[in-house]
């Protein structure tokens, strides 16, 4: 226990450092505090974007479109690993055809989207939908696969019926493996959705980042970057800190 | 049939509809233009094109040094001291959750629009995960060969030269292959947000003027780079497949890292 306290407060003590260092870099010229302002300040101007209504209603923009992509590919793209987990013919076809798909930049595909679906709430999520759509593929079939074949067979020979083994077989064993699909799509899900704003938008908060940077509004610019970077952070720990109260079904 | 057979058909038969439904006026020319006409766009313009590309092709370069160099030096130091290790690596994935994009106009403002700000971006892009996996992928390695390479009486650097670097190949390759892949997406991507030259920026002129024939021909080079550069590595690993230390866990171990940690988008 001793131990993960003085873990916990080296973490702390590494992150309250970095932001001290950059604090001092710009309070004291080392940099010029115009094109990196001190992290006081751009907490300070975070405080104050929050306040602000357009900055809530880009936020609530993104949010809308990255859940949205998120509830589309999930269902579709569970659905296809489920199938090439169980079905071998069809995983023999498909997998390094998504494979090969899954190697290549998805990014490049940004223009098509946006000939398309014009610049929209439809090209966004489209272009997260596709972004997400391999990686919750590959990782659902992973988390099938992770099933042992021995509990399937157990509970076959005790006529356990369809449903029962779905929920006391498959969903038990895989379900720490898909917590973890799903935290790594909605990474690339945020990441897709937020490029798709910054390349080509009228709104979002990517959209906002961009401005900002094309502005030269460091200040607004900075705290936008810690803004996201803190909604990504946050997340990603809760959906972590399930998997490990789930961790006990681990088989 | 055989499941081979089937996938080449369906490969061809893709390959024929992007050739037909555009003709056939299925789908618009402006969202899908004709394969043909695509590549005779690429080739009527290949000065232009080959221009982008060795701009393109020296800023992935670039970045590749410093994001593989910096990620694996960094990831086997962290990676093989057990206290940072705890201390740091968890952090590390954290930050991974964190879409490095927004990052792009920080680097335009202090480094302005030229290769700098994309070889900045894509550097970093390409850093976290290489490190990530290197440092995980030095874990795999057999405790017990080190052990032996000790009692032995090697010293630090003998088992850094003998046993530890030839054991990290895999993972070291694995970590390129990520980091590399990465660093292509970083460059593309940030010429296409905002530059002034290379194929992103092709994409992304030829987009705003719908010429969607050029469009597509830069789509297929990019393509055509990472393909390049995948085949690339797996030459590597195929020549250095003899340093391997034969030990299937090790394989296995960086088949799943380089499958847990992917491209971003």
């Amino acid at each position: 226990m001793s131990d993960r306290w003085t873990i916990s407060l080296g973490r702390i003590a590494i992150v309250l450092a970095l932001f001290a260092l950059w604090e001092t870099l710009s309070r004291f010229g080392v940099v010029n505090s115009r094109l990196l302002p001190s992290a006081s300040d751009t907490f300070g101007t975070l405080a104050d974007l929050l306040q602000r209504s357009s900055v809530r209603s880009d936020l609530a923009v993104t949010a809308t479109e990255v859940l949205t992509a998120f509830a589309l590919a999930v269902p579709f793209g569970g659905l296809i690993g489920f199938l090439i987990a169980e079905n071998r013919y069809f995983a023999d076809v498909v997998k390094p055809l998504l494979f090969f798909a899954f190697s290549i930049p998805k990014s490049i595909f940004l223009p098509m989207f946006i000939l398309v679906f014009g610049v929209g709430f439809s090209q966004k999520v489209g272009f997260g939908f596709f972004s997400t759509i391999f990686i919750v593929i590959m990782s659902t079939a992973t988390a099938v696969e992770s099933v042992r074949v021995e509990y399937l067979t157990v509970a076959r020979s005790y006529g356990a019926t369809r449903a029962q083994t779905a929920w006391r077989v498959y969903l038990p064993s895989m379900l720490p493996v898909l917590l973890e699909a799903l935290r790594i799509s909605m990474i690339f899900n945020l990441t897709g959705v937020i490029l798709a704003e910054m390349y080509a938008s009228r709104d979002g908060i990517g959209h906002q980042i961009a401005s900002w940077g094309e502005n030269f509004q460091m200040k607004q610019l900075l705290a936008g970057v810690v803004m996201v970077a803190a909604i990504a952070i946050a997340f990603n720990e809760i959906i972590r800190w399930v998997e490990t109260r789930c961790s006990h079904w681990r088989t | 049939m055989k499941a081979s057979t089937l996938r080449w058909l369906i490969v061809s038969i893709l390959i024929a509809l992007w050739e037909i439904l555009p003709r056939a006026g299925l789908i618009p020319e402006l969202f899908l233009p004709p394969l043909s006409v695509t590549l005779i766009a690429g080739f009527a313009d290949a000065g232009e094109y080959g221009q982008a590309l060795l701009v393109t092709l020296y800023e992935v370069g670039l970045s590749m040094l410093f994001a593989c160099g910096g990620g694996i030096l960094l990831g086997a130091v962290i990676g093989s001291l057990p206290r940072p290790r705890v201390l740091i690596m968890p952090m590390v994935s954290s930050l991974y959750a964190v879409p490095l994009v927004i990052l792009y106009p920080v680097f335009t403002v202090w480094l302005g629009i030229g290769p700098e700000s994309k070889i900045a971006f894509a550097s970093i892009y390409g850093f976290l995960p290489t490190m990530l996996a290197t440092a995980a992928g030095i874990q795999t390695i057999d405790p017990q060969l080190l052990l032996a390479a000790r009692s032995m009486g090697a010293t630090l650097s003998q088992r850094l030269v003998r046993v530890i670097l030839p054991a990290a190949i895999p993972t070291v390759l694995s970590g390129l292959r990520v980091g590399g892949a990465l660093v292509i997406v970083g460059v593309v991507v940030s010429e296409m947000l905002i530059s002034s030259a290379g194929i992103g920026y092709l994409i992304s002129r030829y987009r705003t003027i719908l010429d969607s024939p050029h469009v597509f021909a830069g789509v297929l080079l990019v393509l055509a780079m990472a393909v390049a550069f995948n085949a690339a590595i797996r030459w590597i690993e195929r020549k250095c497949a003899i340093w391997q230390t034969g030990t299937r866990g090790a394989q296995a171990a960086a088949d799943d890292i380089s499958g847990a940690i992917q491209p971003a988008t």
